[in-house]
């Protein structure tokens, strides 16, 4: 498996779902040889790549293979361009002219293939399961030297990234590439489904849809929240504060929630691109002081942030999954989410919503905040419903398609 | 000898809009027009008019010899009056035959029984008044809403003059006990009980056009044979169904017309079968045994209880908050208010709020007009409270007029306080979950 940083190294939505699918195959008896990025970015001892490789997996069933290379899960052609800046600053001036890393990450992705081809040459395996998406020149790379199946797995396109406009040629090149050369590409939505036959050219019959499933939470102690909870309700959004995530849709809808009931406070955490332009925006229209930006926030702040909220808000205006809501399912807090997300397809104790439709977000959160047995019932029934969606149903998915490109072993 | 009692049910709500919390104060344009429309003139094309067609053929045809019987909601008609007058027609000749009963049932299509009697009785009269002025007939036989039944509804529908009351004849009431004789209700000497034959109406309303079942095709000789092997074991057969079975249940293809054309001719094949209506089953044969039904039961899903309704705390928090304005709304006496808040009692919208099958996603949801049985809770309590808005507008003025307005009936309501503010608050009610006991 050629996935991205596992716990504790945070790599946000793409790490955690390669960590729980990787995971639930080795509980099912699957062998994982995982080749996990590696470098300076990540700040570790030696003794957290140990805690990784021996802590999480089952020893017999896990084998970790770290790569060196400065690409992360997120990784842009401009962020790239600042870490290699980062790294040549920190070496010493005769070190800088021996880079272990490419100046560019095109580059990169390749030298870092090259490095994923001796693996495959030396390990024993029977098929190649790629996550997003630097990692698909390897991936080629590793099938080319070993011959064996390909599959490619996506969690997101650059067209999502981007909501179509400014799409890099290059990355959009390299995602098309991995998707044509895979024997077999695992998309996390029927949305993203779509967008590959649409976008990319993936005939129908070579995409497998496996759905994302909930992280299996431990129960969270009481966060002491009663001091703002006295006066008012909370309405909670998480995620990067970007585009794709509709922050905009929900100041507007934040606004006229407040139109009709003053008693409610809006927590934006995350940080993003536009964060600055939604502190504008809530102070422009007179509600900044209903408003708390936390910034980015850890995990466990997510928890408790969940937990005291009584609603949450997703209104991507183009999400391939979205697990943020099943967080706050799992805390027993009713979600609204925009139905232009993959994980809409698969709840039904949400509310959905259109993401531009500010009015029925609004109308949504206040019936939430007022009608007791609604809250209740809703709660009640989410909570439950995430504690269904166990990593087992796409392990299992993963497993027959292995099965199908690898003959029964 | 067996007489087979068809009945047939005929009903449509009055749908609501897509209401959202900020049309309340703002429109009280609660019902969807549009959408009824369409649904009445669709399934009148499917059902209503090719069946009624039918069923005047079959009565000319066998001279006398074939009756139905049918109880059609208040609702229902009014929306045939409004969108589908052919209809109405069409059942009007059916009554001219003299071989179509109508029975007596609340005029919307209410729960009212269980909430509250005198409202449920005044239901009841409007329906009475209805099926006079429209089919010239005065009913003698009633039915619940669902056939929600025990004996304390019979008892009560006997003060009301009824001779005979449909139930459905579940297992867990009758236990060794056949459907296909008439009982006593406990507590109602006078009335006689008539109990559906589940197996055999459902073999018909939902088994029929299913290819996995293994009777599957229903000929007319099997199905007859299958009515008459109850010859010396029971008296009567009861039939009963939703009528949209014919051609919108079942769809036309599935060829349930030709099946229905040709089913009296082999039942009357047998000289001792007859088809009798329900007043005529009532009056031929004895009662056998007295029943005893103290829980409320219905012909819905397979508990046969009031679940499909007032299962969950959303259906009973809305069902309860619902009941307990009647009487202010009525005090109001505003027509137009009264009306729409009748239109909310239709059993329909309780149903719309069921989340037992929602995961499952089954036959609730196909009739359900909302995604999510928590869209169906939240509209309705939108228009509810838009209701309360217009009370509270009709008694401040009231007030001003006539001094003796009782505040006491406002805070049984858990009214907000602010009813004198200049920015209009949101005042939602927040209703409590205190689930009472509706046995």
């Amino acid at each position: 498996m050629l996935g991205w940083e596992l716990p504790p190294f945070f790599a946000g939505g793409v790490g955690m779902v390669c960590y729980h699918l990787t995971k639930a195959l080795c509980d099912h008896g699957v062998d994982v040889t995982y080749v996990m990025p590696f470098g300076p970015r990540m700040i570790c001892s030696g003794y957290m790549k140990i805690m990784v490789a021996d802590h999480l997996f089952p020893k017999l069933r896990f084998k970790l293979k770290e790569v060196e290379t400065l690409i992360g899960a997120y990784t842009t052609p401009e962020s790239y361009g600042e870490d290699y800046q980062k790294y040549l600053a920190s070496l010493s001036s005769k070190d800088r002219s021996k880079s272990l890393y490419g100046p560019n990450v095109f580059q990169e992705a390749q030298l870092f293939a090259r490095k994923v081809r001796l693996i495959a040459f030396n390990e024993d395996f029977d098929v190649i399961h790629a996550h997003d998406h630097w990692t698909f020149p390897a991936a080629i790379a590793a099938k080319k030297a070993s011959g064996k199946p390909l599959i490619v797995h996506v969690h997101i396109t650059e067209f999502d990234k981007t909501g179509g406009t400014g799409v890099n040629q290059r990355v959009y090149d390299m995602e098309r590439e991995g998707m044509h050369a895979a024997d077999l590409v695992i998309v996390v939505s029927n949305f993203v489904k779509q967008r590959l036959m649409n976008n990319y050219g993936v005939p129908e019959e070579k995409i497998r849809v496996v759905h994302n499933a909930a992280e299996m939470m431990d129960e969270t102690a009481d966060h002491d929240a009663s001091k703002i909870k006295e006066t008012d309700k909370i309405v909670l959004f998480i995620g990067r504060i970007t585009l794709q995530k509709g922050p905009d849709y929900f100041v507007e809808a934040a606004r006229k929630v407040l139109e009709k009931d003053q008693n409610v406070k809006f927590i934006m955490a995350g940080t993003g691109d536009m964060l600055p332009r939604m502190i504008e925006r809530v102070a422009e229209i007179g509600i900044a002081n209903k408003f708390i930006f936390p910034g980015f926030v850890s995990r466990d702040e997510v928890a408790k942030l969940n937990k005291i909220a009584d609603v949450f808000v997703m209104p991507s205006v183009s999400e391939p999954f979205g697990l943020v809501p099943l967080e706050a399912m799992w805390q027993e807090t009713p979600a609204i989410i925009s139905r232009q997300s993959g994980v809409s397809e698969v709840l039904n104790h949400v509310l959905k919503v259109d993401f531009w439709d500010v009015n029925d977000i609004a109308a949504k959160t206040l019936a939430l905040l007022h009608y007791r047995s609604l809250h209740q019932q809703i709660k009640q029934h989410g909570a439950l419903e995430v504690r269904n969606m166990t990593w087992e149903g796409p392990a299992q998915k993963c497993m027959d398609i292995y099965k199908e490109l690898a003959g029964n072993r | 000898m067996v007489s087979v009692c068809f009945y047939f049910q005929v009903h449509q709500p009055f749908r609501l809009k897509k209401y959202s919390v900020f049309d309340i104060g703002n429109n009280s344009d609660y019902f969807d027009e549009e959408k009824n429309k369409e649904i009445i003139k669709k399934v009148a094309k499917k059902c209503y008019l090719p069946t009624n067609k039918l069923l005047l053929k079959l009565i000319k045809r066998h001279e006398g010899k074939f009756k139905v019987s049918f109880s059609i909601s208040g609702v229902a008609l009014e929306q045939f009056e409004k969108y589908a007058p052919e209809v109405l027609h069409s059942f009007r000749e059916l009554a001219k035959t003299g071989q179509v009963e109508f029975l007596s049932e609340t005029y919307h299509h209410s729960l009212s029984f269980l909430f509250d009697k005198q409202e449920f009785k005044q239901q009841v009269l409007m329906h009475k008044q209805k099926i006079k002025d429209l089919f010239d007939q005065e009913p003698k036989v009633f039915r619940n809403t669902e056939l929600v039944y025990n004996n304390e509804l019979a008892n009560f529908v006997q003060g009301m003059g009824y001779n005979a009351i449909l139930a459905e004849g579940a297992d867990h009431i009758l236990g060794w006990k056949s459907p296909n004789f008439i009982y006593t209700p406990k507590t109602a000497e006078n009335m006689k009980l008539l109990l559906k034959n589940y197996k055999l109406s459902d073999d018909v309303a939902f088994r029929f056009s299913n290819k996995g079942w293994n009777e599957h095709p229903l000929t007319v000789e099997k199905y007859g044979r299958w009515i008459s092997e109850n010859n010396g074991k029971g008296h009567l057969i009861n039939l009963f169904m939703d009528y949209e079975t014919f051609g919108e249940h079942q769809w036309e293809d599935t060829g349930i017309f030709e099946f229905m054309e040709k089913l009296p001719e082999e039942i009357l094949k047998h000289p001792d079968n007859d088809f009798v209506t329900v007043s005529e089953a009532a009056e031929k044969y004895p009662s056998v045994a007295e029943l005893d039904i103290h829980n409320f039961m219905s012909w819905a899903d397979v508990e046969r209880d009031l679940s499909a309704w007032l299962g969950n705390s959303l259906q009973n928090s809305a069902a309860q908050e619902l009941y307990k304005i009647g009487t202010i709304v009525k005090k109001t006496g505003d027509p137009a208010l009264l009306s729409d808040w009748r239109k909310l009692t239709t059993s329909d919208h309780f149903y719309y709020m069921c989340i037992k099958w929602f995961s499952d996603g089954d036959v609730h949801k196909y009739f359900n007009p909302y995604d999510t049985p928590y869209e169906g809770f939240i509209t309705f309590m939108n228009v509810l409270n838009d209701i309360i808005i217009r009370v509270r507008e009709l008694q401040k003025q009231k007030q001003s007029e006539d001094k003796k307005l009782t505040y006491a009936q406002t805070t049984q309501v858990e009214f907000s306080h602010n009813m004198i503010s200049e920015t209009p608050s949101l005042t939602l009610i927040d209703p409590e979950i205190s689930l009472s006991k509706i046995e």
